[in-house]
């Protein structure tokens, strides 16, 4: 086809969409809208999606909580090690961790403590041991926190220490050591790490509980077989295991998707508005012209093709745009607003960003969804009014 | 050059057919000038939308040069009215908001021609309208003579071998209509056929046309 085109026909297309450009301008617009928040949705999905995977991945195989009366209660330490008679358990810890509310910002601080000398569950507090001298930690009886930790601490006149207040009532001076940075991603932002000893005397538990277990199995797929043993020798106890996390991220992460199905709705009927109006027919004036053109001994065919550029160059600029306005809005600035929406409103925002997934079928997809369907949209009527009598049509 | 055998065509009114010509033959030689006389609604226009291929006949049979256009499938019709045929109507139909000249070399945007060819062609139409020194004008800036000899001009820029022209002193004043005739003229003088369908007498004694045919109700009278 591109050794038969006519340039001067393109030229003739773009001098008429030139010469509507107010209306012509109108429908760019309002196409590039379109496609830009329907690809910044589909694109924030992907990227939330795709960070959120690679969170679960370091969440622990199974967590083992325990409830009595229907509330969650500690979990005495001696079942750690009566759990590893288990066959299928490789390592068994157990965590001592809580939400430490922090009234004048109106935030909840995960606190988690932590002993030197034990393999840790998770891949963040290995690569935060790694970074930190634990030991010293333990030794000076201090702590390190997240990014937005240190922020809403330091916002608050805490700028090297913070003082916790224990279920006594007692006051616990706990100095910053560190700061973790937010390469950590996701679950590091709202942390605050220290030793075992200082988390019991902040949450006011005895040394022999713990607040939940972590159990590392050999072969991944038995973990069901595991949890039923688990269960069985403790019915008081309940088993978290990684996949059920991840069904129940998903439900979150699909309701919000919810809303964004609104908005598809709304694009898309937007759309469909734009696509009746230019299918319902040309104006008087784009009839006349076609009837000219036929008189002056433009074929139906001319016509079309002339019709098929306008319409090309007009969606094809306006996906252009609206995509290309999508990467930037994303991955540039980091979708403001529409991120908030997904991520949801909190004081401690994680800081991680949206990492870059480009999904190419989706591409295809919106590109099929406007272009096509606009381009048709055009020609239909054009060829509609050349295949009718010039004649009648010039009248 | 024209050859028309039998030609009938009605159009719907509700749900009755009206003949607007009824068994019309006629036959223009090269060169020749013929001038169609006739009231309004008398079949002029029709008439000479089926010699253009603009329209299709009932029945009966249209030939230009020799090829029967109302045959032609429409993409052959338009090439055969691009290439020969030059039409001028009675409301100049130029393309509004295009220069003078973008309105010139419309009719030769199919063929896809150099630019270095199509801008002689169009120059040279141009000048042969004296219309050259308002190519780049918007046609409807022009005034309604100006806007007449862009539309012959765009009528000659594919060196026709028949102008068609319907009506076209209708929208003009006597000085113009007389400026227009002087182009018809020249066009007789270089051989082009010419129909010209009209009411304006002023066409009625001239010189240069070779016969004056009358139509009514649709027939030749």
């Amino acid at each position: 086809m591109i050794f038969n085109m006519n340039f001067l026909l393109l030229d003739y297309a773009i001098r008429s969409l030139m010469r509507r450009f107010s209306k012509n301008f109108f429908i760019f617009l309002i196409l590039s809208l379109l496609i830009f928040l329907l690809a910044s949705v589909l694109m924030i999905a992907d990227a939330i999606k795709l960070e959120l995977n690679s969170t679960l991945k370091t969440l622990p195989q199974i967590t083992l909580q325990r409830f009595i009366a229907g509330k969650q209660s500690d979990v005495p330490i001696a079942r750690a090690e009566a759990l590893l008679d288990i066959e299928g358990i490789n390592a068994v810890t157990p965590r001592v961790w809580g939400y430490y509310y922090f009234k004048p910002a109106g935030v909840n601080f995960s606190v988690v403590g932590i002993d030197a000398y034990e393999e840790q569950y998770s891949p963040t507090l290995t690569l935060l041991t790694q970074h930190f001298d634990m030991k010293l930690l333990a030794n000076k009886e201090s702590m390190i926190v997240g990014e937005g930790v240190k922020k809403i601490l330091a916002e608050n006149y805490y700028s090297d220490f913070f003082n916790f207040i224990t279920p006594k009532g007692e006051w616990k001076r706990v100095p910053i050591a560190g700061v973790f940075h937010s390469d950590l991603a996701l679950e590091s932002n709202d942390l605050i790490i220290l030793p075992k000893k200082l988390a019991y005397a902040i949450f006011g538990m005895e040394e022999s509980k713990a607040t939940d277990i972590v159990v590392k199995v050999a072969n991944v797929k038995e973990i069901a077989t595991i949890v039923q043993k688990i269960t069985a020798r403790y019915p008081d106890m309940r088993a978290i295991t990684q996949d059920d996390i991840r069904v129940s991220y998903q439900n979150i992460f699909d309701y919000k998707s919810g809303f964004f199905l609104s908005l598809f709705s709304v694009c898309a009927f937007a759309f469909f508005i734009i696509i009746y109006d230019k299918t319902s027919g040309l104006s008087s004036e784009e009839k006349r012209e076609i009837g000219i053109l036929k008189a002056i001994g433009w074929s139906s065919d001319d016509i079309v093709k002339e019709k098929f550029y306008e319409s090309f160059i007009l969606s094809l600029g306006a996906f252009l745009v609206g995509i290309s306005s999508a990467l930037f809005y994303v991955y540039a600035l980091q979708a403001p607003l529409l991120r908030n929406l997904f991520m949801g409103y909190s004081e401690l925002k994680p800081t991680f960003l949206l990492p870059f997934s480009f999904n190419l079928s989706m591409v295809i997809l919106l590109f099929l969804l406007s272009v096509p369907i606009y381009i048709a949209a055009t020609l239909i009527p054009s060829w509609r009014a050349s295949s009718l009598d010039a004649d009648e049509v010039m009248r | 050059m024209i050859a028309l055998k039998d030609v009938c065509k009605s159009f719907m009114q509700g749900d009755e057919s009206v003949f607007a010509l009824n068994q019309i033959s006629l036959h223009v030689k090269r060169g020749e000038c013929v001038v169609l006389k006739g009231s309004s609604g008398s079949g002029k226009s029709t008439l000479l939308s089926l010699i253009a291929g603009l329209a299709q006949p009932n029945s009966g049979e249209v030939r230009v040069d020799g090829r029967e256009i109302s045959k032609l499938p429409e993409r052959f019709s338009a090439k055969l009215r691009r290439q020969k045929i030059g039409f001028i109507f009675q409301k100049f139909h130029l393309i509004p908001h295009l220069t003078a000249l973008e309105n010139v070399i419309t009719p030769l945007i199919p063929e896809n021609l150099s630019l270095s060819l199509l801008d002689e062609k169009a120059k040279t139409s141009m000048e042969q309208c004296g219309i050259a020194h308002k190519a780049s004008m918007r046609v409807n800036r022009l005034s309604g003579g100006e806007q007449q000899r862009v539309a012959i001009a765009r009528a000659l820029v594919n060196q026709p071998l028949l102008i068609l022209a319907d009506e076209p002193t209708a929208n003009l004043d006597e000085n113009l209509s007389r400026e227009l005739i002087a182009q018809f003229e020249k066009l007789k003088d270089k051989g082009i056929t010419q129909l010209i369908a009209t009411h304006d007498p002023l066409f009625f004694e001239l010189g240069f046309v070779d016969r004056i045919i009358e139509i009514k109700n649709g027939e030749l009278v």
